[in-house]
């Protein structure tokens, strides 16, 4: 105790410098944004795009998404070809013949004052074409059959519709010819009745997660508006489809949108959690280069996963804490947070561990190595008298050496110390000294793992216990929360710690590698202390010294993790750390350092 | 979309009666009690004239999903064919017929079977689909050649 309390006192002093309102160095700065921000923002470079190319909205809409979100290249690309660039996008149908220039020539002496500048020129007669198509977008060619540009339309079939109207209308996708059937079509004029149009949207949607919603007919490329989609989705939807199901897909649709703005950003991410729509921005851990000096560790700051049993528990302190925060990574796909070690060390060793911790293991207890050729050798029956099916080299079992020193002694072996032996074994122990060593590292990390789930299932255990007890004792409601605030920090060292030991293993030796062991340790130690802490006895006499125990020993195991946490991440920044093997982004390792 | 699945298929049905194109067949499959099954039907593709794929008839079947056709029908040689764009179990390998590419819910049967014979003497060798008929039509046409005109002898029809 007294130990603990010098140490903490020389901490403290540390510590002051960095508790104040500026972050640690092993925090970025990031903000949590709901869909609806996030659509705002969308709306904004929309708006944007709108305003410079001065085109309706919905075709600015597409016009980004199919050019990525990338302002800039879209307004460069614009600016050369407007009309491929509308095509391309599926904004506009391809027009056969050349522009019908005297009309646009017209609209741009209103509405510009220099017709001598080519760029006012595009820049208007994007306005008139928009000008054209948008009231068009949504034709009910039942009630609206003339639309306001209908002369100048672009689209010849439209018109061809158009006089065929007195017949009857055949849908051409489900050769419905109901009098009461609701056609719609996109600018080309491909008509189609509603309930083929929402089976179709609903089908793109739901099952492709499809945002882009070309027209039914073969060849062509035209893409639906939002607001086709939606009213598709609502208004126009026909009287037998379900309407939850419309807006299912109506909310799908918004969310594919969403993902498809954040999957361009680099400086935006979604959460990975199940369900959650919820994206982060972090413009700091942007771009490969910054994640091989920052940990970018993010949360989206929602809890559970909606719809689950957890998140209705969520009343529950103890389901609070199974609820799990969605914490994940900026910079990989990690979903939890592997501070402190970077990104692709993180990589390289779950990689690691899941080709070889289980067959490491298993190859270590099971089997030896050819004292020749290093072949890995089970031995599954018979005498001490083996061959390597490889190399042919003759050996026994028991002490490894050459069998020629054997003679005849098959089933016992008398020679463990004879010279050949001895070599063989050295030479043995040479090469599974790099197995062991991983193995000392895997085991560790998941030691940690494991023990930080069980630390979760006791507290579980104690906090039943806790509130009998404040029943039952003078204490209060506060004063028995010292045990869930020790048990979260538990969690989170043991999370660091783990983490520790992926990058202890590929750390080169050497005095950097030193300290951080020794940090490691500490840190190690006051966790497995305050550990066993919490599973000591609780019995109503003793709950203030026990209290005032853990509460003292979980500021101080906080203190170690912001130790170990501080330090390796001003260690990427001054770029300290050496690797033992190749790392991306990082210098390649010096010969010596190179561990096998 | 069940609701326009069978009615289209129906449809389809009548269309292809009034008139197909010369040599092909298509009618849906029979059900044990002999009653029609819109939702599978048995064509036949015969090779152009002028091919190696002359005179053969290809017989294949079409298997409509329910929500056809928002998504395409899986066509599928029977037997497996020998064609760099057909997989070993049968099924076609075409742009048309995948609905995350070029397939459209105004594509008809016809179209696709036209499609079909198309690319029955024009396979596309950027999207091979058995190892097979890719390598011997890369490596050695004479022999592709050849055993795609015995194939034809072996599917000419009865």
């Amino acid at each position: 105790m007294d130990d603990d309390d010098m140490e903490m006192d020389d901490y403290n002093d540390d510590f002051k410098l960095n508790t104040g309102p500026k972050r640690k160095s092993y925090e970025v700065d990031y903000s949590s944004l709901s869909q609806t921000s996030v659509e705002k923002s969308m709306r904004e470079d929309v708006d944007h795009i709108c305003g410079i190319l001065g085109v309706e909205s919905p075709v600015a809409a597409l016009l980004l998404r199919h050019q990525a979100w990338n302002k800039e290249r879209l307004i460069e690309k614009y600016m050369e070809t407007p009309t491929t660039v509308l095509v391309e996008s599926g904004a506009t149908v391809p027009e056969p013949v050349a522009a019908p220039t005297p009309v646009r020539s017209h609209s741009v002496d209103k509405s510009t004052a220099s017709p001598s500048s080519s760029r006012r020129a595009t820049r208007s007669s994007s306005k008139l074409l928009s000008s054209l198509t948008s009231p068009t977008r949504l034709s009910f060619q039942k009630s609206n059959s003339i639309s306001p540009s209908g002369t100048a339309s672009p689209s010849k079939s439209r018109k061809d519709t158009k006089s065929e109207e007195p017949e009857s209308f055949v849908c051409p996708i489900c050769f419905d010819d109901s009098p009461d059937l609701k056609q719609l079509a996109l600018d080309c004029g491909h008509v189609a009745c509603s309930g083929c149009w929402n089976a179709y949207t609903t089908s793109k949607i739901r099952d492709e997660a499809e945002h882009s919603i070309r027209c039914m007919t073969e060849g062509c490329a035209l893409v639906a508006s939002d607001d086709f989609v939606r009213n598709i989705l609502s208004d126009a939807a026909p009287a037998g489809t379900d309407v939850h199901e419309n807006a299912v897909a109506w909310s799908r649709f918004q969310e594919l949108l969403v993902r498809n703005f954040v999957a361009a950003n680099q400086k935006l991410k979604f959460c990975p959690y199940p369900g959650c729509t919820n994206t982060v921005s972090c413009p700091s851990a942007a771009g490969k280069s910054v994640i091989t000096s920052i940990v970018p560790t993010v949360s989206c700051g929602a809890r559970g996963i909606p719809g689950s049993s957890s998140d209705k528990a969520g009343s529950s302190s103890s389901g609070v804490l199974q609820a799990r925060e969605h914490v994940f990574c900026f910079g990989c796909t990690i979903e939890s947070d592997h501070r402190p070690v970077v990104c692709a060390v993180a990589k390289l060793w779950l990689q690691k561990c899941e080709d070889d911790s289980e067959t490491a293991n298993w190859i270590k207890s099971n089997t030896k190595e050819c004292s020749q050729c290093q072949s890995t050798i089970e031995k599954n029956g018979g005498c001490n008298h083996m061959t390597c099916k490889k190399c042919k080299y003759e050996f026994c079992w028991v002490c490894m050496g050459p069998w020629s020193e054997h003679g005849t002694a098959w089933y016992s072996c008398n020679r463990y110390d004879e010279k050949g032996s001895i070599d063989a074994r050295d030479a043995q122990s040479r090469s599974r000294a790099s197995l062991e060593r991983y193995l000392h590292y895997y085991n560790r990390w998941a030691n940690h793992e494991q023990s930080a789930k069980l630390s979760v299932e006791l507290y579980a255990k104690t906090e039943k216990k806790m509130e009998d007890m404040q029943i039952t004792s003078e204490l209060t409601w506060i004063e028995v929360q010292f045990m869930k605030k020790a048990v979260e920090e538990v969690e989170k060292c043991r999370m660091t710690l783990k983490w520790t030991y992926a990058m202890a293993y590929y750390l080169a030796r050497g005095n950097e590698k030193d300290l951080f062991e020794d940090n490691q340790r500490d840190l190690e130690k006051a966790v497995e202390d305050l550990s066993e802490l919490l599973e000591s006895p609780i019995e109503t006499e003793n709950i203030p010294t026990l209290r005032q125990k853990v509460t003292d020993k979980t500021v101080y195991v906080q203190k170690r993790n912001e130790i170990v946490l501080e330090d390796t991440a001003t260690g990427f920044q001054d770029g300290r750390w050496r690797w033992n093997i190749t790392v991306d982004g990082f210098e390649d390792p010096l010969e010596d350092s190179k561990v096998d | 979309m069940s609701g326009i699945c069978r009615p289209r298929l129906a449809e389809e049905r009548k269309q292809w009666r009034k008139d197909h194109p010369f040599g092909f067949f298509a009618k849906p499959a029979k059900n044990p009690d002999g009653s029609m099954n819109l939702m599978e039907w048995e064509v036949g593709i015969p090779g152009k004239t002028g091919t190696a794929w002359d005179g053969g008839l290809y017989k294949l079947s079409m298997i409509f999903p329910e929500d056809y056709p928002s998504k395409p029908p899986k066509c599928k040689f029977t037997p497996p064919l020998f064609h760099p764009n057909v997989y070993p179990s049968g099924t076609v390998c075409l742009s048309i017929l995948d609905e995350e590419k070029s397939w459209k819910p105004a594509i008809t049967i016809k179209q696709i079977l036209l499609g079909i014979q198309d690319l029955l003497d024009d396979p596309n060798v950027l999207d091979p689909a058995q190892s097979d008929a890719y390598t011997m039509f890369k490596n050695d046409k004479v022999a592709y050649e050849k055993k795609i005109k015995q194939q034809a002898r072996d599917n000419v029809p009865k």
